[in-house]
């Protein structure tokens, strides 16, 4: 995502300019600036599809098997563990292949 | 045959600062002088023309994440400031100093990527939970199982035992460590930077890691990375030897007191880093 308005603080100083890429550091900033909404625009790339949204049960099957394997202790009643597999599936799902 | 006791795998791993030392001295010196200024820091950087050049690109890097483009030591040094420099240089020269160990047991590259990853992720933790020095969290990631790789170096036959027993019994690796050696990982780890002189609460966070309730005064420190690794670990970015995803301490993350939520924007984070993070550390 890309900043598409100038972001300022109440004293009207700059903080992040129009045309910056958004990253997780700036957001991190704007949350210490207490800025909790901001104008933004997609990077001109089509939004990409979420793999998981369109896999085959079978393969979604065998990729939730995986994924609870590699955890020592699985406790979907804990809500920590509950997010955290449902983002690493997610990511799973759209970034096969290994770092 | 014995396990070597930590003083003496400490005794063994090599302390030079490797080809880094000079050069970090050099910086020492300069910041001692009453005339230092950040050009005289930036002159002693670009002697290193492989240094300058990575140290630009990683200032430029998601990872900074400054919205103007940096084309000088000085700039960057300005924005990223000299304690960030010199613990980007500290990393550098372990993960140098580690180079010649085999791959017998682990990849040596995966390590690396493991524990890069490790620090990213203690550093976005620790910018979320808005802790002072959030870089010095990457360090302490970075360098959170670094005790396996002394193990690996310096007692190789104990390392194969560890090995062993971890595939033979399908127990966590740290499990196995302490049933051959009587320690892990950590306590190497902790004994090895306690003896190289690193701050104390990075010390403490890297030999807690795995227990992070049971070290007061470093909870916090040691909280954030026993996080970052669980979630690496789960995002499966490199690995340490460790097959399994070691339980998260619900103390640790109850100290922390990060929303689930926040969970997805870390492993993003993470994503977002690493390539630039690897580039720094990885490339040479």
């Amino acid at each position: 995502m890309v900043v598409s308005e100038d972001v300022k603080n109440i004293d009207n100083m700059l903080l992040i300019p129009s045309g910056c890429i958004l990253t997780a550091r700036q957001i991190g900033i704007l949350q210490a600036w207490g800025v909790d909404n901001i104008e933004v625009k997609f990077n001109g790339e089509p939004d990409k599809v979420d793999k998981l949204d369109t896999m085959p049960a079978d393969a979604l099957e065998r990729l939730t098997s995986d994924v609870r394997a590699s955890f020592w202790k699985a406790d979907d009643a804990d809500p920590v563990f509950a997010e955290l597999f449902k983002v690493i599936l997610r990511r799973r799902a759209n970034r096969p292949v290994a770092n | 045959m014995n396990p070597p006791t930590l003083d003496e795998l400490v005794l063994a791993t090599p302390s030079s600062l490797g080809s880094y030392g000079p050069l970090m001295h050099e910086i020492e010196r300069a910041l001692a002088s009453p005339q230092c200024s950040l050009g005289m820091i930036a002159d002693v950087i670009e002697k290193d023309i492989d240094l300058t050049a990575r140290l630009l690109r990683f200032s430029n890097s998601a990872y900074c994440g400054f919205s103007t483009r940096l084309s000088t030591v000085t700039e960057a040094i300005g924005l990223i400031g000299i304690q960030q420099v010199q613990d980007l240089l500290t990393a550098s020269s372990v993960i140098e100093r580690f180079s010649g160990v085999s791959n017998e047991f682990v990849s040596v590259k995966s390590f690396w990527q493991h524990s890069l990853a490790t620090g990213i992720a203690g550093r976005l933790i620790a910018m979320e939970r808005r802790l002072p020095r959030p870089d010095r969290l990457f360090v302490s990631g970075l360098l959170h199982d670094i005790g396996r790789l002394v193990l690996i170096l310096q007692a190789p036959k104990h390392a194969q035992k560890i090995f062993e027993l971890y595939k033979k019994e399908r127990i966590l690796l740290r499990e196995a460590e302490v049933r051959v050696l009587g320690y892990d990982h950590q306590n190497v780890a902790e004994a090895l930077l306690k003896s190289w002189k690193y701050p104390l609460s990075l010390v403490l966070a890297v030999g807690n890691h795995h227990n992070p309730s049971g070290c007061e005064a470093a909870r916090v420190e040691a909280a954030v990375v026993h996080l970052s690794d669980h979630l690496v670990n789960a995002m499966r970015v490199g690995s340490s030897g460790e097959r399994f995803v070691p339980p998260l301490n619900p103390q640790a993350w109850a100290t922390l007191g990060i929303k689930p939520d926040a969970l997805a924007m870390i492993v993003r984070g993470i994503d977002e880093q690493f390539d630039a993070v690897q580039e720094m550390f990885l490339s040479a």
